[in-house]
């Protein structure tokens, strides 16, 4: 028995150095870190978007005594993605595997999203222009403000009329018709972007690894009947299925995660039932069944490390669809109706009567930029896991 | 063949059945579901009214039965054989012969085959216009981007191709008609739908007031044409360049003077940037083929685009004419992303085959190059092209949700948008049998053309 634990752990370094190697030549190429860095720069935008922009100042003093006004509003989903990714960069440093590294930060994530409202209560009312009131008033001694001193629903209201400005010194990139800043409102709307990349992204590689794995692994029956519901899905035109479950599911954040997650589970099902298919006959999976190894031990710890390749190719270019999906459902109308997401940012451009180029163009380059990135990075590892792959992603 | 041809049509019928389950139990497991209440719930009528109209969709439509005899029904009705079905909604004798009927549209009030019929073939004229540009763009990158590998059209056109392939459509159907169909800007194409109202009343060609009209418009077209295809033969590339930002500052100059209100320096030099730096590749590339088709393509348009401009008398310019000019941007809108795709997907295959030994055989043999690549390499890369083709109709369908939203052309797209929210359960689960039927008949199209283009593969 210690023979075999010492084969495994001996395969499970390998499987490491595989790992590290792949993702080496993937971020050789230029096009692929060029990718990272933007992601980089979205995520880190995403995570302290409240400190970037925001109507409250980052620091004030009244009569001596400093306090943070941005610090003391912030809500609960703030303080999840900041807590997720300080345990990132944490499990970074140490030596664990990225399986593990994704359920920590999981884990740390969903705790502090239960844990977080009890200490966390933004106040209900807020008064946008209240500090701005405060600085004119000179009630502060001095005050730090944050590079975008607009929040994301500061319509300005004590600036008089100030929908539809160009892009000036005040505003980066204009504002849109009720006078909210433009820049600040795409610094919120990030997180959507990538947090609904991630989670439904996530979603359809779980969905699509249990049924594809079962189908390759049993074959037979459990195979046809799941290619036929692979087939149903797939003949659906995508947008349409997603249509008709956001309108008749209703606009939430974590209702469009899961429908987004539920309609593109099939390509990642597809590859790992072919992995699987041609793995099972492999003398390594022959030899841990007859070892007597459960099912699941089989299905995940032997075979899945060695067919996920694909899968993780796959994801990287679901990434950018899942982002172009929400995109899509809020320009189309059918997005989130209470927070700005850079899809329905692109619909208002629609919507105002006359074109406002910048209110097309900001939220538009960053879908492209985001999906760019995504695709840049998913063609490198493409490459770099097996050249021969290119191409085999159809639709 | 033809025995595989009506196997592969019976198979579909479990697949179909699966979609419309799939799609009923989306609708019905919603809050709310399929209800006469939520059908017209704002509709703002008072209470006898409401009470009124629920009773007639109830019995129309048989809304107060459960979801799954709601199912039963619906299938009942849209199969070819089944029960009758009876004026008060109770189902009569078994038959043969009473016919598929796709039921009534709740919000239309009309046959929803009716609507089909309407919508269907505008979404299929966009599909029918797109798929050629979408191939031919692709083949001619893409073969010779393998043919380069490694070379600097490879490089670009593969990270062109990438790019393309990231841009949001919406996004680039939000800024065509907000700077190519917009008085605020050039306002070059029409802003929405299929045709001018006055286009309908036009005779079907173009007509030209005077002869010298007509020689004006296609002498300028085939003086453009002309000019270009001389820069784009010339075999020096300096002179090409300084042709092409000849050319590239003339035509900034141009369009920027043309805007309202006149631009601003950095108007020019966004302009130009953006205007020079295509031309320049076009007419730097070594690519000849590529080079002059693209370049005599500009010059064609921009001769008459001239030309037009030049004309004095006055000029029909014809309903064929008007649907064309209407069609341009949704075009280009629906076949940049499909050719982005197919080109980097044609580039991997011709290359592969490329390296293959057959080809090192036929060149061994003495084959010119020109003949192993068309009749050798490219006939056998056209297998997973073929694949792939089967994907693209039903992104096409789905890309034309967007496109026809954007430019509010009433096609099926647009149906589809109109339907789900307005939770019309007959017209969504037609919408979703016929594009997934149109999605399997692609499939199915597939692998016929496999079979013709491939000898070795036989369904017998």
């Amino acid at each position: 028995m210690t023979d075999l634990e010492r084969k495994a752990g001996r395969r499970a370094l390998r499987h490491k150095r595989y790992a590290a190697r792949i993702l080496r030549t993937t971020f050789r190429q230029w096009g692929a870190r060029l990718g990272l860095l933007w992601i980089g720069i979205v995520a880190f935008v995403a995570v302290f978007a409240p400190f970037l922009a925001n109507s409250r100042p980052l620091l004030v003093s009244v009569d001596g005594v400093v306090s943070s006004p941005v610090v003391e509003a912030l809500g609960a989903a703030d303080v999840t993605w900041m807590v997720a990714f300080v345990t990132l960069l944490l499990t970074m440093l140490l030596p664990i595997g990225w399986g593990k590294r994704i359920v920590v930060v999981l884990l740390a994530a969903l705790a502090s999203a239960s844990l977080a409202p009890r200490w966390f209560q933004p106040p209900t009312l807020v008064v946008h222009e209240h500090h701005r009131e405060q600085v004119a008033r000179g009630a502060y001694d001095w005050q730090v403000f944050p590079p975008v001193p607009y929040s994301p629903r500061d319509y300005l209201r004590d600036q008089g009329d100030t929908g539809f400005q160009p892009p000036s010194r005040a505003h980066w990139m204009g504002t849109e018709e009720n006078g909210a800043d433009v820049l600040s409102r795409m610094i919120h709307a990030s997180r959507i972007a990538l947090g609904i990349g991630l989670v439904a992204t996530g979603i359809a590689m779980v969905i699509g690894v249990i049924i594809g794995g079962l189908m390759g692994y049993f074959s037979g029956i459990v195979d046809i009947v799941g290619m036929r519901l692979v087939e149903i899905f797939e003949a659906i035109p995508t947008l349409f299925l997603l249509l008709t479950f956001v309108a008749f599911f209703g606009r939430n954040l974590y209702i469009m995660m899961i429908i987004i997650g539920l309609t593109g589970w099939t390509g990642y099902a597809r590859y790992l039932r072919a992995e699987f298919l041609k793995l099972r006959q492999q003398d390594f999976v022959q030899a841990a069944i007859a070892a007597g190894a459960s099912t699941p031990s089989i299905l995940f710890r032997h075979m899945l490390p060695n067919g996920i390749a694909p899968v993780l190719v796959a994801a990287s270019f679901g990434f950018a669809s899942a982002i172009l999906a929400e995109a899509t459902l809020s320009f189309l109308g059918l997005g989130l109706v209470d927070s700005p997401s850079w899809g329905q940012m692109l619909n208002q451009a629609v919507r105002s009567s006359a074109f406002n180029w910048w209110m097309a163009i900001f939220p538009g380059g960053a879908i492209f930029l985001t999906v760019f990135a995504y695709n840049l990075i998913g063609d490198a590892l493409r490459d770099a896991i097996d050249p021969k792959l290119g191409g085999s992603r159809a639709a | 063949m033809l025995s595989y041809i009506l196997r592969r049509l019976l198979l579909m019928i479990p697949t179909l059945l699966g979609i419309s389950l799939v799609v009923f139990i989306t609708m019905a497991a919603a809050p709310g579901g399929i209800s006469s209440q939520a059908l017209i719930d704002d509709f703002g009528l008072n209470p006898q009214e409401k009470a009124a109209l629920q009773e007639y969709y109830n019995r129309r439509y048989g809304l107060d039965q459960p979801a799954p005899m709601q199912y039963l029904r619906w299938l009942n009705n849209v199969s070819p054989i089944g029960f009758e079905l009876r004026e008060d909604g109770s189902f009569g004798d078994f038959s043969f012969t009473k016919g598929a009927d796709l039921g009534d549209s709740f919000r239309y009030g009309r046959k929803v085959t009716d609507l089909l019929a309407e919508r269907l073939p505008i979404t299929l004229l966009l599909n029918v216009l797109t798929i050629p540009v979408i191939y031919l763009v692709a083949i001619v990158v893409g073969v010779q981007a393998a043919r380069d590998r490694g070379g600097s059209f490879d490089v670009t056109s593969s990270v062109v191709m990438l790019a393309l392939w990231s841009v949001p459509t919406m996004l680039v159907g939000v800024l065509l008609i907000g700077f190519f169909a917009n008085d605020q800007y050039w306002h070059w194409f029409p802003t929405s739908g299929l045709s001018d109202r006055q286009a309908l009343d036009m005779p079907f060609l173009p007509h030209w007031s005077s002869f010298g009209d007509v020689l004006r418009f296609f002498g300028a077209a085939l003086g453009g044409l002309w000019l270009a295809t001389l820069v784009g033969r010339w075999p020096s590339k300096t002179v090409r360049t300084l042709a092409a930002v000849l050319a590239a500052v003339a035509l900034t100059v141009w369009m920027v003077s043309a805007l309202p209100g006149g631009g601003a320096a950095w108007v020019y030099l966004v302009a130009g940037v953006a205007i020079g730096l295509p031309l320049l590749g076009l007419a730097r590339t070594d690519y000849r083929a590529f080079r002059i088709g693209g370049l005599g393509l500009l010059g064609l348009v921009v001769g008459g685009a001239a030309g037009a401009v030049w004309m004095e008398g006055d000029f029909v310019r014809g309903f064929l004419l008007d649907r064309l000019w209407h069609l341009i941007l949704p075009v280009i809108c629906l076949s940049y992303g499909g050719f982005a795709f197919l080109a980097r997907l044609t580039r991997s295959a011709v290359l592969e085959n490329l390296q293959s030994d057959f080809a090192r055989t036929a060149r061994a043999k003495g084959v010119p190059e020109q003949e192993v690549l068309w009749k050798h390499v490219f006939r056998n890369s056209l297998l997973p092209l073929i694949t792939v083709s089967a994907g693209l109709l039903p992104g096409l369908l789905g890309g034309s949700i967007i496109v026809e939203s954007i430019f509010s052309i009433d096609g099926m797209g647009k149906l589809a948008v109109e339907a789900v929210t307005g939770r019309d359960r007959e017209l969504v689960l037609s919408i979703a049998l016929i594009g997934g039927f149109l999605t399997l008949v692609g499939y199915l199209l597939a692998d016929i053309l496999y079979a013709i283009a491939d000898p070795r593969v036989s369904y017998d």
